[in-house]
């Protein structure tokens, strides 16, 4: 094997040990399937240079300062929903009843928002659970619960505001069928 | 929230005149068809005439047998000009005379003598005198230089001659009268004029001529012309002339084997031979008085005709006979033509046109009729014969034909044909056209055999059909392209088949002249067939009673009052079965009834009897019928052995003093879109739709009364009723009823309740909507029950479910006569109220929404209404000219409209018959479901085109720059 190391092609060294990066400006993209390793190495370890001086050495929070902690954020996310409500309900207001894009988008909005957030209610607070705050963190999520269903009674507000809830006579009209007469005549008048 | 309102209430307003626009104008003669019509012209009263001296074109002027005065154009056939001088239903008569070098032509019709611009058509003058017209000449010579007009009119015993200016229409002088005679003519010469009557009784008249002055109109004297009982009756008297170059009187004995000829001023008469069997004498004499004294005595005998020519010699007062012309066989029509004292003779026989002078019978012209002119006999006819250099002559005949239509032969050559058979229809029908009867018939076998061999007959029927597919594809790239340019390449064919938007139907037609006709509502009205209704041609008017179509078979009955019927093949006109009169009784009308062997036409007989019929054709409805002037009952059937009679169950007679006028029943296709009405606030009103409901409306001629009674027609109960005080009795009151609504129009004046001095006068119309309760959401006593009995009382203490009524009256601006509602498909479409204007002589639609009986009144509409469509009550509705469905065609003396609905939901199809024939489609609620004509499917395909070819050659550029970007990595 040694006799045929000595003609290693050019092309497998260059392969094996690419020529450092020009690292010229990172507005040109990189062909397909090619990574630029070197790059990415480099802006890491600048990143690294750069943070290193700012970093000094902090002190760890007890648990219990954790939960609080915790508990303070999680609230702020339970809290979320009905903070953008006041602007929400103005919008729709301001809106009008009829069927336009904008509303249709909105009244869209005012259901996928609530609905994916009830959905994703365990997600939303996975990241400030803990064994010991499990408790505190379950009320947090009724209360994120609730004021999810706040967002979504806006939006039922204003579907209904809409006409588009079946909620009158007018709705059910199509099913009531029209009275036959027992009995029928012929005019010949 | 002031914003929305007012945004809506702007929308309504904008779209108001959107739904009523009705007709735009490239759709005018594409999807609308009109014949325009004069009525079959009378012999008397049609001649050529200039209507301007210095002019050398002359027109072509008629009184029809419909009372329509018009003008033709000789040269293409086209209507100049049109007046209709009576309203309809006329029995023809009537007289029109032109002045020879005047610009006016009188007419008389009635009672009544006018005056017409020749040129215009305009009215000149008019007099309403009293009696009935009995004759009417002009007066060629006055003292004045002008000429004047003679009338001749019979009063309650009396005979009133008056000589009326003929420019300024006032009487210069009348003489009058008083005995029992029966004035028949008036004559002139130049210093006397002589009125012809009939002295005597029925059956033996003697004749007597009354000698007046000219200028002022006293008696000079009065010969009595012994007839030998030769006159029985006033026809008899076959011919007076006019003027000094016919001076006679003519009558035959009761044989019809001499003729009687009598020299105006003289006491004796001359007798001439008539040929043997000779069943119609008709005498033909020149029109203007400076013509030669010749006249043609046309004698019909049964199988041909012969003419004799005679001259009066006016000095001795002679007559003698100059030559004869020979007997011909087939329909001739004999016509004079005069140019200065030249007479010209012109025979149209089946299949030459002869002309002849009056001086000698030496043969001027003759030419053979071309084959299409030669379709059917001629009865009678005018000719206009001009002398060409030399001896050479030119004719132009308009003939009326058996077959009602009136044709020009010019020289032999066919040149127009004017359809006036068509006029004076009487009913008509819709019909959907046949579909071909072996797809029927196997439709309707796999209908029955089992689920397997139906479908395995399919398919052997499906590949069978493959052998249609080459062509089938072949007439794709023609259908795209005319699908394409806009053009109806498909419909210019004869052909008459179904089309997918339900357009293409036929309408059968009956006239009062017994003539059935074919249209083809489809191909803009063109006639797919014409007959014969009676073998014997009657003189008596076709009374239709009942005209019924049998979409199944592709049959069409038509029942007349005399018993008689005949049973056509819609499509071709064939006749089935035909019945004379007198065979069976007389009928009232005839009506589809189920019975257990099926429906069928149950015939009504003379004052609403019915006839027993067998038990398994008993019907199973209640039938109502009007047994009297005043009464309507309504009948069922009990079963006694083996017949079924028919036992009254109840009968409706209006208020004492009152008499019925006009009786509105549904429509046979009147679907219900929606069982309610959606209130602003979302609440509904229920409607009260009971099928079994009629609309009587009676009026007391001496209080001038109208009561309108809403009746349930199985159990005879009145449901609702109004009454409206000052209603003219003496004008048209009509109804009609759709829905959960009906509505009555008449000629009122109405005195305001809250201030008393003041009245509205007008044509009015009222308008009733009829709910199930006043209250919204609610379905009245019955409940959510899912049928109802008229029959049964409800437990109630106000006895049976009435309806809550809710009306409003409106005052139109123009009379409107045989009211129609338009019917779609599936009644979504809102309705028209269509109804014929006689005045303006169009065609209205007037949009329900207009009419709407809850309109609020006095304030503004609320938003909830406004949401509604309610706007704010107005008494007067404007007839907007916008409105019309006829655009600016004049259609004339419309008597009946018929709808029927088309496959699309947004169309109704239109058939409006009478004097004149007009159809046309509507689209109440727009057309929604079809593309309009100026929809540019051109710019569609090309706007597609383009994209796809841009799309093509952009792509690859793209797919290039994107990968060069990729690679040209920038060093």
């Amino acid at each position: 094997m040694s006799t045929d190391a000595a003609p290693i092609p050019q092309w497998v060294t260059d392969l094996n040990f690419p020529p450092a990066s020009k690292s010229k400006s990172g507005s040109i993209p990189d062909p397909l399937g090619y990574h630029s390793q070197s790059g990415a190495l480099s802006k890491k370890q600048a990143a690294k240079e750069s943070k290193e001086p700012k970093s000094q050495p902090r002190k760890q929070p007890t648990p219990e300062e954790m939960d609080t902690l915790k508990l303070k954020k999680a609230w702020e996310v339970a809290l979320a929903p009905i903070k953008s409500l006041p602007m929400t309900f103005f919008m729709m207001y301001m809106s009008g009843n009829s069927l336009q894009i904008f509303s249709i988008m909105m009244v869209y909005m005012a259901f996928k928002n609530p609905i994916m957030g009830l959905v994703a209610t365990n997600q939303a607070f996975e990241r400030f659970e803990s064994d010991t705050n499990k408790a505190k963190i379950l009320q947090v999520k009724l209360a994120y619960i609730v004021m999810q269903l706040v967002a979504l009674a806006v939006g039922i507000w204003k579907v209904n505001g809409m006409g588009l809830l079946p909620t009158t006579r007018s709705d059910w009209l199509a099913w009531e069928a029209q009275r036959d007469p027992l009995e029928h005549a012929v005019s010949a008048l | 929230m002031h914003l929305p309102v007012q945004a809506l209430s702007l929308s309504v307003l904008l779209a108001l005149p959107a739904s009523v626009r009705a007709v735009f104008q490239d759709e005018v003669g594409h999807i609308d068809y009109h014949h325009e019509l004069l009525g079959v012209p009378q012999r008397e009263t049609t001649f050529f005439h200039r209507p301007r001296a210095t002019e050398k074109a002359s027109l072509l002027y008629t009184l029809s047998d419909l009372g329509v005065l018009g003008a033709v154009n000789p040269s293409n056939g086209a209507i100049v000009w049109r007046q209709l001088l009576a309203g309809n239903g006329t029995e023809g008569g009537g007289f029109l005379r032109a002045a020879e070098d005047q610009t006016w032509l009188a007419g008389a019709y009635g009672s009544s003598v006018s005056s017409w611009d020749a040129l215009t058509g305009r009215n000149v003058w008019s007099l309403y005198l009293d009696g009935v017209i009995k004759d009417l000449e002009v007066m060629e010579i006055t003292e004045r230089g002008g000429k004047d007009v003679l009338a001749l009119h019979q009063e309650q015993s009396a005979t009133v001659a008056r000589r009326i200016h003929g420019t300024e229409g006032h009487v210069i002088w009348e003489h009058k009268e008083v005995n029992n005679d029966i004035p028949l003519q008036v004559s002139t010469s130049l210093e006397k004029v002589f009125v012809v009557t009939l002295h005597g009784s029925l059956l033996s008249y003697n004749l007597k001529v009354i000698v007046l002055d000219i200028l002022t109109g006293k008696k000079l004297d009065e010969i009595p012309l012994a007839t030998k009982d030769g006159v029985q009756k006033p026809e008899d008297v076959m011919f007076v002339g006019a003027h000094s170059a016919a001076p006679i009187v003519a009558w035959t004995d009761n044989g019809m084997t001499k003729l009687n000829v009598n020299v105006l001023g003289l006491k004796s008469k001359q007798e001439f031979p008539l040929p043997p069997d000779t069943v119609e004498v008709e005498i033909h004499a020149p029109h203007t008085v400076q013509s030669s004294p010749h006249f043609l005595v046309h004698s019909r005998t049964k199988s041909g005709s012969k003419a004799d020519v005679f001259h009066i010699d006016l000095k001795s007062n002679a007559i003698t006979k100059a030559y004869e012309l020979p007997l011909l066989q087939g329909g001739n029509a004999f016509s004079t033509s005069s140019s200065g004292s030249n007479v010209y003779f012109t025979r149209v026989t089946d299949d030459e046109v002869i002309v002849t002078s009056s001086t000698s019978h030496g043969i001027l012209g003759r030419w053979p009729v071309k084959a299409e002119a030669r379709k059917s006999g001629a009865i009678h006819g005018v000719s206009e014969v001009i002398k060409k250099s030399g001896d050479s002559y030119a004719v132009r005949t308009v003939v009326v034909t058996d077959s009602d239509d009136w044709t020009q032969i010019v020289n032999g050559e066919h040149a127009w044909t004017r359809l006036e058979g068509l006029s004076g229809a009487v009913a008509a029908t819709w019909v959907e056209i046949p579909e071909s009867e072996d797809l029927a018939r196997t439709l309707e076998a796999e209908a029955h055999s089992n689920p397997w061999s139906a479908y395995v007959h399919r398919v052997n029927r499906h590949i069978n059909d493959l052998q249609y597919l080459p062509s089938y594809l072949q007439s794709i790239p023609a259908r795209l392209l005319s699908s394409i340019t806009g053009s109806e390449g498909g419909q210019s064919t004869d052909k008459v088949a179904r089309d997918s938007f339900g357009f293409n139907k036929l309408v059968v037609l009956a006239t009062k002249r017994g003539k059935l006709y074919g249209l083809d509502a489809g191909n803009h009205g063109k006639i797919v067939w014409s007959k014969n209704a009676n073998e014997t041609p009657s003189e008596k008017n076709w009374d239709v009673r009942a005209i019924h179509a049998d979409n199944a078979k592709g049959f069409v009955t038509v029942r007349g009052s005399e018993g008689q019927f005949i049973i056509v093949k819609s499509d071709t006109g064939r006749t089935v079965e035909a019945m004379p009169s007198t065979l069976f009784p007389p009928v009232d009308s005839a009506i589809v009834v189920d019975s257990d062997a099926g429906p069928w036409l149950l015939p009504i007989e003379r004052d609403g009897k019915l006839a027993d019929v067998q038990v398994g054709w008993a019907p199973r409805q209640t039938v109502v019928t009007r047994t009297s002037e005043n009464e309507i009952q309504g009948f069922g059937y009990m079963k006694k052995d083996e017949l079924a009679t028919p036992v009254p169950i109840w009968s409706f007679s209006p208020l004492a003093g009152q008499h019925i006028v006009n009786i509105a029943t549904r429509p046979q296709h009147d679907p219900i879109a929606s069982i309610g009405r959606v209130l602003g606030d979302r609440t509904v009103k229920y409607k009260y739709l009971n099928l079994n409901t009629v609309v009587v409306a009676a009026v007391n001629s001496e209080t001038s009364v109208l009561s309108t009674y809403l009746l349930d027609t199985v159990s005879g109960q009145v449901l609702a009723s109004s009454s409206y005080e000052g209603v003219d009795p003496d004008k048209e009151i009509s109804c009609t009823i759709s829905e959960n609504w009906f509505l009555c129009t008449y000629y009122g004046q109405y005195e305001l309740r809250d201030s008393q001095t003041q009245n509205l006068k007008g044509y009015q119309v009222v308008i009733s909507d009829l709910y199930e309760s006043e209250l919204a959401n609610d379905r009245g006593p019955l409940g959510d029950a899912a049928n109802f009995s008229s029959l049964d009382p409800v437990d109630l203490p106000t006895g049976p479910a009435l309806p809550s009524v809710v009306s409003k009256t409106f005052i139109l601006s123009g009379p409107i006569t045989s009211l129609a509602v338009t019917q779609t498909r599936q009644g979504i479409a809102i309705r028209q109220l269509l109804a014929y204007m006689p005045e303006s002589h169009s065609i209205i639609g007037i949009p329900r929404m207009l009419l709407e009986p809850r309109r609020p009144v006095g304030r503004d509409p609320t938003a909830a209404e406004l949401e509604e469509g309610l706007s704010r009550y107005a008494p007067a509705i404007e007839l907007d000219p916008r409105m019309t469905v006829t655009h600016s065609r004049d259609v004339l003396g419309i008597h009946n409209i018929l709808v029927a609905p088309a496959v699309l939901e947004s169309t109704c199809l239109v058939f409006a018959f009478g004097i004149d024939i007009f159809g046309t489609r509507v689209t109440p609620s727009l057309a929604f479901d079809l593309l309009d004509k100026g929809f540019n499917k051109v710019t569609l395909v090309a706007t597609v085109v383009a994209l796809f070819v841009g799309v093509l050659g952009l792509g690859p550029m793209v797919r290039k720059k994107q990968i060069n970007l990729r690679w040209h990595a920038p060093m």
